[in-house]
């Protein structure tokens, strides 16, 4: 056999774990990537009470135009009940998925690599609450050497005090770290292995995220409590350096993802602003406020953003007016708007493949801040990319096919897992 | 694989170990001591096979020792795995060597998985184009089966790729991970690709011996 041959079929299933990161583009650092084709779409669902089962449940869709499934459900996994399911994340070795639940902060621990097409659930943490010390509300599941750590939403007074959480591998607690005193709010954490850097993100607490929309949004007193900073921490110690400002619930964070490219974005919830996030010649960071995102008069929520591998297009999806905003961010200081698309009644997450030519997107938030009707759009919806417009490629109604409101999304692919085991006899 | 080629690629590894060419760093190491280290697992002692075929304990560690454990395989390509654990270990090494208080504490375990293909003596010649400086010590086993308890232990996996027409092949794919292991076989740190750097492997090590 040829090995530069495997050379490149190796690096085209793997990517490259330290350099290059993403949706595929937005994993953690420490994560292989799938830099091909991907097989399946794994989708963390919130049930609907009446609806099917009515639990929430990781549901796998084919994603490989190559296969029959392709466009169609495969397999199904409910856990029993309704826990708000909200995401999920891979262990380093990519072999197990982990899913949340923000409501009761149940977490469950799925088997993705025995058989990629049927996830098996093998582990249920009950005590996340009782183990960290009264955390709740676990939120982004990212994968460091041998460990899992989860930035979460709260704490057992359900305000937005929160903390980092780390477990390892087999899903024992390691340690708990509460955010700083200056910035209490969680949301997201993602770190830049380059610059031993990791940013948080800020919230809001059980009280409010578990309410229903229109009545938390007539309470003034209770609007106040969202976070608006973000905080840079060093990676290796866990220790913070910095609180910058960041108004309005800056949510999901995105590195560049060239290693010489140091900064990441963000979008601000409630002010609907994407901003940028800049190391300084001295090291410290910036944070910058860019454009807006949409008309922030309008409320139109920016939820969710997805960066392409080449940190040119970022992908900006907004909940209430259903819209997906590409901004070009090739001058990281100067985006501009370069596309934009209504994908639904209502759109939440945005998760594109690592090389950037298919784009997915679903409907759910949070269910009650999801429409709750029956005209809600509970969708997935894939598309093609051709870096200068979105194409159709097919539809699954969520609803209608009684599975519930699909939320994140993660990749799989099965020619991924080799036989597992040491070199051969 | 061709094992021309596989010594080739070491060979690129192990030179560019010996004068190591660092990125620019981003950022400073810590100070040892002034961060925790909580125990991320723990591990047993195992039995493999040295680089003279004799039975080994892959940790061995004396009171107040700890360990650097690494796994690999010679005939890894992948630029960003194997070669380049090698190529920081033998930096390590050679840190290791110059600071008296550390060099009698810390025992580098690097060990295949590949137990077919590295056998004792290529393991050997692997130890002879490292030429470590400190307690470096490098392991095989005698067969996967063997093995195989020991990668479950430490959380380490490896498959055979497959190729497009559904064939296993010889080629390994793993994560790289690097153990930080106390003297009571406590998992303390775990370094992977883009994050093994020496600076702070040596402030874990100082962390751990001198609290």
């Amino acid at each position: 056999m040829r090995y530069g041959k495997w050379i490149a079929v190796v690096g085209a299933v793997l990517g490259l774990a330290g350099g290059a990161a993403a949706d595929e583009t937005c994993q953690s650092p420490f994560l292989p990537k799938l830099v091909g084709q991907e097989d399946f779409i794994y989708v963390w669902t919130l049930g609907i009470e009446g609806l099917g089962d009515g639990s929430d449940k990781l549901v796998t869709v084919g994603a490989n135009p190559a296969r029959k499934d392709y466009g169609k459900v495969v397999s199904s996994v409910s856990v029993g009940g309704r826990h708000e399911a909200h995401h999920s994340g891979f262990t380093d070795d990519r072999r197990f998925l982990w899913a949340g639940g923000l409501d009761d902060s149940q977490i469950y621990i799925f088997d993705v690599a025995s058989d990629p097409a049927k996830p098996k659930l093998v582990k249920h943490i009950t005590d996340f609450k009782e183990k960290t010390g009264g955390v709740v509300g676990p939120h982004s599941f990212y994968a460091l050497p041998g460990v899992m750590m989860i930035s979460a939403l709260s704490n057992s007074d359900n305000t937005g005090k929160t903390a980092l959480v780390e477990y390892n591998n087999n899903g024992e607690f390691i340690r708990t770290i509460w955010l700083p005193k200056d910035a209490p709010y969680g949301y997201d954490a993602r770190i830049n292995a380059t610059l031993n850097r990791m940013l948080t993100s800020s919230f809001t607490g059980r009280d409010n995220y578990m309410r229903p929309l229109p009545e938390l949004l007539g309470d003034a007193e209770a609007m106040k409590n969202f976070g608006d900073t973000m905080v840079v921490w060093d990676y290796h110690t866990r220790t913070p350096l910095q609180t910058l400002k960041v108004p309005g619930a800056p949510l999901e964070i995105r590195w560049a993802i060239n290693p010489n490219h140091h900064y990441a974005f963000t979008s601000a919830a409630l002010t609907s602003k994407l901003w940028g996030i800049f190391r300084k010649d001295d090291g410290t960071f910036e944070a910058v406020e860019l454009s807006d995102i949409g008309d922030p008069s309008k409320t139109p929520l920016p939820v969710d953003m997805s960066l392409s591998g080449d940190d040119r297009f970022l992908f900006v999806s907004s909940f209430f007016d259903g819209t997906v905003r590409v901004f070009n961010v090739s001058n990281p200081r100067k985006p501009y708007l370069a596309y934009e698309r209504i994908i639904g009644r209502r759109v939440n997450m945005v998760s594109q493949s690592w090389d950037g030519k298919r784009v997915y997107f679903t409907a759910s938030l949070l269910a009650n801040w999801d429409e709750n009707t029956e005209a809600d759009g509970q969708y997935l919806k894939a598309f093609d990319w051709d870096r200068s417009k979105l194409e159709p490629r097919f539809e699954l109604d969520f609803r209608a096919l009684e599975l519930g409101r699909p939320h994140i999304m993660q990749f799989g692919k099965i020619d991924f897992y080799g036989p597992q085991g040491a070199g051969a006899e | 694989m061709r094992a021309g080629r596989a010594a080739g690629l070491l060979a690129i590894a192990v030179a560019l170990g010996s004068s190591p060419a660092r990125a620019q760093s981003f950022y400073d190491a810590p100070a040892p001591g002034s961060y925790a280290l909580p125990v991320i697992d723990s591990v047993e002692e195992h039995t493999l096979l040295a680089h003279d075929g004799k039975p080994a304990p892959l940790l061995g560690l004396g009171e107040r020792q700890i360990a650097v454990v690494s796994f690999i395989y010679r005939s890894c390509s992948d630029a960003n795995g194997c070669p380049l654990a090698l190529m920081r270990l033998q930096t390590l090494d050679r840190e290791l060597a110059k600071q008296p208080e550390l060099a009698g504490r810390v025992r580098l375990v690097t060990a295949s998985f590949d137990p077919k293909r590295d056998t004792p003596e290529r393991m050997a010649e692997l130890r002879g184009h490292m030429s470590p400086k400190s307690d470096w010590r490098f392991l095989t086993a005698a067969s996967r089966r063997e093995l195989a308890p020991v990668l479950t232990d430490y959380g380490q996996d490896v498959a055979k790729v497959i190729d497009p027409s559904g064939n296993e092949t010889e080629v390994l794919r793993h994560v790289l991970k690097v153990f930080l292991i106390d003297g009571e076989g406590r998992v303390r740190n775990i370094y992977s690709n883009g994050f093994l750097d020496t600076r702070l492997v040596l402030a874990d090590i100082r962390t751990l011996l001198f609290p």
